[in-house]
């Protein structure tokens, strides 16, 4: 049914690989922009403090082309890329009938969820 | 510009290391952060944990397809290592960064030891060997049974699941991926095979890395500048160690990696007692 099944057997699997696959080309390929355009207007790690996360101004830093506003989409897409796959498992395990499976995906979310709601309050 | 490649190249370094010996990057990637570029120890550990989830999310999506990875069991466990990184990423803020770097210098000696004694085709910390898995007994029921694969059936999954909130407690605090502690307890505790145990944890450190990494977040540890070019590196030489593995001499490589630990393990412990050491 899943570990050691042969290729393609169990649909979920096969939805959040392909999830994973994409999202993790995606993510990497914004911070590779982002790198890019650091060392292009020549930003020095480490010596040159990067700007906190601030929702609010990230679109204007893409638009702008400015190095902080692709890697702070690249690397918010990673973070939630954990997050998307659970998402997705859940989404499977619910129309496959699985329920007890859902149950636990569910409850992941809900822990996932959770850790969000206490960084925003603790920050 | 210099400094965005040394960062490049010091993730595709941990991050070729860590995919040949299966421990992922985050067990270099602090120590590099902090005693090679001086970043503050809770700023280094964020870095790591996005590095992590991204060498998590890129493997998972290659052993999911392959069918080697154990998604409801690694959900199952996941649970509890979510619950357990959310709680270690609020510790590691009120922790003293020179507990922390102490207690990252015990890891270190920890996973060298390990390592040194490590047979091939044993997970770090593993004192048996890699084939079936040792444990025999009634055969579970309930969810339970649902949660094996092909040739095995889980067992202990209340041991298995305290096992994993001290993985995540862990992770979150050491900004490592946690597999030193969940591979060995689905395969030793568990009685899940040794592949399926690495693919499986390979697979759940992302979510791991991600409840704690949002604390981090949040509390301005993640500098964006630092942060970039690792991933990039250290996805990079993921990838690069991929398609290396089956050429390289893993012995060699094995005991080089000894090596490498246990003199980093010194300077992060010299670190933690404030000891100056020459170099």
């Amino acid at each position: 049914m899943n570990a050691g099944s042969p290729r393609g057997s169990d649909p979920v699997a096969n939805a959040v690989a392909r999830l994973l696959s994409a999202g993790t080309v995606a993510s990497v390929s914004l911070v590779g922009l982002g790198v890019l355009l650091l060392a292009a207007v020549g930003l020095v790690p480490t010596r040159d403090r990067g700007p906190a996360l601030e929702p609010s101004v990230i679109l204007a830093d893409v638009i702008a082309l400015r190095p902080a506003g692709l890697l702070w989409v690249g690397l918010l897409f990673t973070l939630a890329l954990p997050t998307a796959r659970v998402t997705v498992a859940l989404l499977g395990f619910s129309r496959s009938g699985d329920r007890r499976a859902a149950a636990v995906a569910a409850g992941v979310l809900c822990v996932l969820l959770m850790a969000f709601g206490v960084a925003l309050v603790t920050r | 510009m210099p400094l965005t490649l040394l960062l490049i190249a010091g993730g595709v370094g941990t991050g070729v290391f860590g995919a040949l010996l299966g421990l992922g990057g985050g067990i270099l990637i602090v120590p590099l952060l902090t005693l090679g570029f001086g970043l503050p120890f809770r700023d280094a550990v964020a870095v790591s944990l996005l590095a992590v989830i991204t060498t998590s999310s890129a493997s998972a999506a290659i052993y999911l397809a392959r069918g080697a990875a154990n998604l409801r069991l690694g959900m199952t466990l996941e649970l509890l290592t979510a619950l357990g990184a959310l709680f270690g990423g609020l510790l590691a803020f009120a922790l003293d960064e020179r507990l922390l770097a102490g207690l990252f210098a015990i890891l270190l000696a920890y996973v060298a030891v390990s390592m040194a004694r490590r047979r091939e085709g044993r997970p770090p910390g593993s004192a048996v060997p890699s084939g079936e898995p040792p444990i025999d007994g009634p055969r579970p029921g309930g969810y339970v049974a649902t949660l094996g694969g092909a040739g095995y059936v889980v067992r202990r999954l209340p041991l298995g699941l305290a096992l994993s909130a001290f993985a995540g407690v862990q992770s979150a605090l050491l900004g490592v991926g946690g597999g030193i502690v969940k591979v060995p307890a689905m395969h030793l505790v568990m009685g899940v095979p040794l592949r399926v145990a690495t693919a499986t944890s390979n697979m759940t450190i992302g979510v791991t890395a991600s409840a704690s990494a949002m604390l981090y977040l949040a509390r301005g540890a993640v500098d964006p500048y630092v942060a970039g070019p690792v991933v990039l590196g250290v996805f990079i030489g993921a990838t690069i160690a991929s398609r290396l593995s089956h050429r390289v001499p893993l012995p060699l490589v094995r005991w080089l990696f000894v090596g490498v630990l246990t003199l980093v393990a010194f300077q992060m412990m010299a670190r933690a007692l404030q000891v100056s050491i020459s170099r």
